[in-house]
């Protein structure tokens, strides 16, 4: 993999306020002072598929029964989560597990880079929470059709596998339950805009995800 | 600019002029355009077609057509609770400004379907463009629904505040907001309703639990403005009388 500083994948960056009313920054210092007095078994990280899942039932339903805390920014790549890690997020918790779900917003960057911008996450992890598990969701698929996203989302995947195979403090997970259909379409009632989920979509990927989370937390509690 | 007044007299009230500005400058945020695929998955084209081939089969009495705060809003319990029964279409995409729902409806989104009311709900995505630009793509979005279906009624909804504390989008937004309240009387088929009272807090802040990332709502946000909508759609589809369809006939 491509070292930190050659990488802008695992190169540690805040979002910028484009826009005008520093939401990202904001979100940030909600997370920092939001994890001063909880104590989560599981934090979630990652983009709009993590901080969108909060909203939905299946939260409620699945993961708070769980003490799970969810540190989702929509929009954020690789970089972004390595920065807000980095910079408080993980100052005062210490959760069992966390689930990593970040890379689709990468754009311009190679799968290549994007494996290394997550594997510098999982590393980061490691270092500031020794006894964490991390575990790594697989990206998925997007747009109504084939194209050149899901391509590099399936080898981002792939190169992940491969990276986190000789970690015993990391694994990836394939939370994809098939959305792409036999004649190569997603299905708007699964990503109602071709890459965020729907409730029904969520209910999919977050049963299995919710039975995995489980064992993980009964063998942590073992050790 | 945005308007032309009538005559020398400082006192006159300007008219918005929108996008046929003979001799002035072009509304910019008043120019349909559609969204370029940048990110390689053309999403937002695949998104229009999909609510073109919805046109085809759906006899929607309520559209509503916007931004993320309309795509959203399908998504949540609120949405088959209050307007799946008022027979809704839901045209929302994520990201668009005035000129991206100006395309999109002069596109084939409102082909073959008479709703007896549209909300309109965009603006907030409009960052190139002044309040009154913005205000003015909005109004031209009204002109072209009610050109488009003459029956139709539209409704206008207020841009909420955003961001943690008080910044020049909350202004602008409100400015925004300014402008529709005056204007959209004029069009006599349209009316702006304001559904963000009670977002900002006395201290300037929003919550987390209204609006998660300080733009796009909650499900209990998506609830403090869905009961207001929901009450002023039924009371104007009460007031429509049906409408007799000659193809039926």
């Amino acid at each position: 993999m491509s070292s930190e500083d050659s990488n802008p994948a695992a190169t540690p960056t805040p979002g910028v306020d484009t826009q005008g009313d520093g939401r990202w920054m904001s979100l940030h210092n909600h997370f920092v002072s939001n994890s001063k007095d909880k104590e989560p078994d599981v934090l979630f990280v990652g983009d709009s598929l993590v901080q969108l899942l909060y909203q939905f039932e299946v939260w409620r339903d699945l993961f708070s029964p769980l003490h799970a805390l969810n540190f989702g920014v929509g929009g954020d790549a690789t970089q972004h989560v390595l920065w807000r890690l980095s910079n408080g997020e993980l100052g005062h918790i210490s959760p069992k597990v966390v689930v990593l779900w970040v890379g689709t917003n990468n754009h311009g960057h190679t799968a290549e880079q994007i494996c290394g911008g997550i594997m510098a996450i999982v590393q980061l992890i490691k270092d500031k929470l020794p006894k964490a598990y991390t575990l790594v969701l697989g990206v998925l698929p997007r747009g109504k059709m084939p194209n050149p996203l899901r391509e590099r989302n399936a080898q981002v995947n792939k190169l992940v596998q491969e990276a986190v195979s000789s970690l015993p403090h990391a694994s990836l997970l394939n939370v994809d339950p098939g959305f792409v259909h036999s004649d190569g379409s997603i299905s708007h009632q699964d990503l109602y805009d071709y890459l965020h989920l729907t409730p029904q979509g969520y209910q999919a990927v977050c049963q299995p995800l919710h039975a995995h989370l489980k064992g993980l937390l009964e063998k942590q509690a073992e050790n | 600019m945005l308007f032309r007044d009538f005559g020398g007299n400082s006192g006159l009230i300007k008219t918005p002029w929108l996008w046929w500005m003979s001799g002035d400058e072009i509304n910019p945020a008043a120019v349909a355009q559609a969204v370029e695929d940048v990110q390689g998955d053309d999403r937002w084209m695949s998104q229009h077609t999909r609510f073109v081939q919805e046109c085809k089969d759906a006899e929607p009495e309520v559209l509503f057509i916007g931004d993320s705060m309309v795509q959203l809003m399908q998504q949540y319990e609120i949405w088959r609770e209050l307007f799946s029964p008022l027979h809704a279409l839901n045209f929302g995409i994520g990201g668009d400004t005035t000129c991206n729902v100006l395309w999109r409806l002069q596109n084939g989104e409102l082909d073959n379907i008479r709703p007896k009311v549209t909300v309109v709900w965009v603006g907030t995505n409009n960052h190139e463009h002044s309040a009154e630009q913005v205000a003015g793509g909005i109004l031209a979005i009204a002109q072209l629904l009610t050109s488009r279906l003459p029956k139709t009624k539209v409704v206008v909804l207020g841009l909420l505040a955003r961001g943690d504390g008080p910044n020049p989008l909350r202004e602008k937004n409100a400015a925004v907001n300014g402008f529709l309240r005056s204007w959209l009387p004029r069009l006599g088929q349209a009316q702006f309703l304001d559904v963000g009272a009670g977002f900002v807090h006395s201290d300037g802040t929003i919550s987390t639990r209204d609006m998660f990332d300080f733009l796009h709502l909650t499900a209990a946000g998506y609830r403090a403005i869905a009961k207001p909508l929901s009450d002023l759609l039924l009371q104007i589809l009460d007031e429509t009388p049906e409408e007799k369809r000659a193809s039926l006939v």
